[in-house]
């Protein structure tokens, strides 16, 4: 098999397996609803305050509080189960195995935004901002491929550890910041003023270097990170 | 490392320098003319602390990819050294920059991005130090160190780079686009100072490499014994 069809395999393998029992998307959609109404009763201190320039934070809080109980889920399976250790038996390149589990948690980050994004507008969102579209999907694509490569390679090393699920926020969350100044930023300013391309251009060249800055990182480590 | 120069060396080193330059940096730099005053002397050891700190994560980064490289131990323990180091340095820049910020803008904390990012990093090397604590097989724990060793100190800069994006900040440029640059006698004692910054650092670390060596071989002589 070539390195494209194991990558497939892999990112097959972990879709069918959450597909067919739904916990974890289940579980993180309602996490994220549930932070957003969380949020309002939080931050509403009047009748009517206005949250707009809350909202981008409110956002990328949510998204990666949630990618963080997804992360350790999609390890945890592969440990308790021992689908690891099968994994590394095969004659796969390391570094597909690190690509596949990035483009498997994506996928679910991406499922998960397509049902939250419309409920946050409905909740928060007073403008439409349906011809600010397409910035944000820019902003929302660029933004979850850092979380998601940086988070996959974390995770791959706070499962081998003792505390494992506690372990992956302290290491994950300082990391993650630039990802979320950045994010943050951009979607708020989408959100309450609709800035187009050229005012957030940027922000979307700043985290494309975050993602291949950490994709080659997590390259060049993963070899380590995964273990013999 | 033993052919390196000793560390009681390096402690004189940089007891010397530190003296010297506290002399220059209190009686031969001249009073800040800005409305810093007097205060501004805290930054002949701010500056210089900060530097020690990011060149000691500097040696950790250079350590662990070493380390990924030979799976040699030693480079294993000059890396988590070097961060123990470097987040004592950074604690004290946090100290020496919540004085100042006292001093020059009135308030103990200001959302500063260098001392923000400073912030983040010592939390990011907290994290080191627990991602240590809660693995037990030694090749293993520093294989894991050392990966996150190279992440946390590429996401440092870029920390610091997003801050850029949040509102205007407060930090004096010193040197540097737009910045004042240094008169003559004020560098000089600038660079007395940070030299023998860094000569401790190097000391501190020479050493705890030193003791953490030792209780290797402690380690190794009780196994043999059967302990």
């Amino acid at each position: 098999m070539g390195g494209w069809a194991q990558f497939k395999a892999i990112v097959r393998k972990d879709l069918i397996r959450e597909l067919r029992t739904r916990d974890m998307l289940v579980s993180m959609i309602l996490f994220v609803i549930l932070a957003m109404i969380i949020f309002h009763y939080a931050f509403t201190v009047e009748e009517g305050s206005d949250l707009t320039w809350f909202t981008g934070g409110m956002l990328w809080v949510t998204f990666i509080f949630a990618m963080l109980l997804g992360l350790n889920r999609s390890f945890a399976q592969e440990k308790d189960e021992r689908c690891l250790d099968g994994l590394l038996l095969c004659p796969v390149d390391r570094v597909t195995i690190f690509l596949a589990k990035t483009a498997g948690n994506l996928v679910f980050l991406l499922i998960i935004q397509a049902v939250a994004v419309p409920v946050f507008a409905l909740f928060f969102i007073e403008r439409s901002f349906l011809g600010d579209l397409l910035p944000f999907l820019v902003v929302l694509l660029l933004a979850d491929l850092g979380i998601c490569s940086l988070g996959t390679l974390l995770a791959t090393i706070s499962m081998n550890t003792r505390s494992r699920d506690l372990l992956l926020p302290i290491l994950f969350l300082p990391l993650i910041v630039p990802v979320l100044i950045a994010a943050t930023g951009a979607t708020t300013l989408i959100f309450a003023e609709g800035t187009g391309f050229g005012s957030l251009a940027m922000r979307m060249l700043f985290l494309l270097g975050f993602d291949a800055v950490f994709l080659v990182a997590a390259w060049g480590t993963y070899d380590f990170a995964i273990g013999e | 490392m033993k052919k390196l120069v000793s560390a009681p060396a390096l402690f004189v080193g940089a007891g010397v320098l530190l003296v010297i330059g506290a002399l220059l940096a209190f009686w031969y730099a001249p009073i800040d003319a800005s409305s810093m005053g007097f205060s501004q002397k805290i930054f002949y050891y701010h500056a210089p602390i900060a530097a020690a700190a990011i060149a000691a994560f500097g040696v950790a980064f250079v350590a662990a990819i070493v380390y990924l490289r030979t799976q040699d131990l030693l480079w294993d323990r000059l890396g988590y050294v070097s961060v123990r180091i470097g987040l004592l340095f950074s604690i004290l820049v946090m100290i020496t920059g919540m004085i100042w910020g006292k001093a020059a803008w009135g308030v103990w904390w200001a959302w500063e991005p260098r001392l923000t990012t400073f912030l983040l990093a010592c939390f990011l090397y907290a994290a080191y130090w627990v991602l240590r604590s809660v693995v037990d097989e030694e090749q293993r724990r520093a294989t894991y160190a050392a990966v996150f060793a190279v992440v946390a100190f590429v996401d440092v800069p870029i920390t610091f780079f997003a801050t850029r994006f949040l509102p205007e900040g407060l930090h004096p440029v010193v040197v540097g686009p737009g910045g004042g640059g240094m008169e003559g006698s004020v560098a000089l004692s600038f660079a007395v100072c940070l030299v023998g910054m860094l000569l401790l650092m190097a000391a501190l670390i020479r050493r705890d490499v030193e003791i953490e060596l030792i209780k290797d071989r402690v380690t190794d002589l009780k196994t043999s014994l059967g302990g």
